[in-house]
């Protein structure tokens, strides 16, 4: 790791590690919903579960930032339907669906997207006041 | 001799210094907006002791008056061998931990609108300490000119 001498610079770095964590975190969240509906492959196996993305505080060029520490499964029970003629049914006749909830996917999703603005904000403040310290050497 | 010898310019110099480190440690709570049981940070308010602690490297005072905000700055002087000096730190201001207004379930306590303010606080401050250092530099100028030049 570099050492980063400039305040603005490490700014602008700890923003980016932000901006790379919640564009993976929309990696994730696109991952849930497309997997929506996905059903086992075998007949009552288990369907797509969901992940659920971890941060944890992590030190970049000249400060802490922010990183995607793991992706975690979420452990809660799964959704069952009646379905017989479901190829991934159990014997019962009732087929195991994701634990995704698209309503939450989309809450995260919202989150992660006005965190990134929110950071995108930190990045153009910087930048400005870098440009105004610049003006300096101008006039 | 450069305008860093003028105590106003260091003074300036100085707050652009604390405001530019303050504009990081929001950076770094936004950053981890979303980290389970993250604490935000805020330094402490701007003060004349964090100033003399940051310029606290220098010649040792031996008496008089000293300017605090020399750039120089003063330091206690060791006439015995078990005297200590003042630990280095790395940043003159403190950064103690400062909870938000909301505390998330997982812990977190970082509310993107009081961080955004602080930010705009910062960056406002940072306007009108670099405006004052243009109008100052300009001052200098005006004075250094010839007569009718």
């Amino acid at each position: 790791m570099t050492e980063i001498r400039s305040q603005s610079m490490a700014t602008m770095a700890i923003a980016a590690s932000a901006l790379k964590a919640q564009q993976g975190r929309m990696r994730v969240i696109a991952e849930n919903i497309a997997n929506a509906n996905s059903t086992a492959r075998t007949a009552g196996g288990d369907p797509y579960r969901r992940q659920v993305p971890v941060f944890k505080p992590t030190q970049v060029a000249g400060g802490e930032g922010v990183s995607m520490a793991k992706v975690d499964p979420d452990r809660s029970d799964f959704r069952t339907e009646y379905d017989p003629g479901n190829p991934a049914a159990d014997a019962k006749g009732y087929v195991k669906l994701p634990n995704v909830d698209t309503l939450v996917e989309a809450l995260d999703m919202k989150e992660a997207q006005r965190a990134y603005e929110a950071n995108m904000n930190v990045i153009e403040t910087s930048r400005a006041m870098e440009s105004r310290t610049l003006d300096i050497l101008r006039k | 001799m450069g305008p860093d010898d003028i105590p106003l310019f260091a003074m300036l110099k100085s707050r652009m210094g604390y405001l530019s480190q303050r504009q990081k440690v929001i950076a770094q709570n936004v950053a981890n907006a979303d980290t389970p049981e993250y604490q935000p940070r805020d330094l402490k308010a701007y003060s004349f002791k964090a100033t003399l602690d940051q310029q606290s490297e220098g010649q040792p005072y031996r008496g008089g008056v000293v300017s605090p905000t020399a750039t120089n700055g003063v330091q206690m002087m060791a006439t015995s061998a078990a005297h200590m000096a003042p630990a280095k730190t790395i940043s003159p201001w403190r950064s103690p931990e400062q909870a938000d207004s909301e505390t998330t379930l997982d812990g977190n306590s970082v509310t993107l609108e009081d961080q955004m303010l602080k930010m705009t606080d910062a960056r406002m401050n940072y306007d009108a300490a670099v405006g004052f250092y243009q109008k100052s530099m300009a001052l200098l100028k005006t004075s250094t000119r010839r007569p009718g030049g």
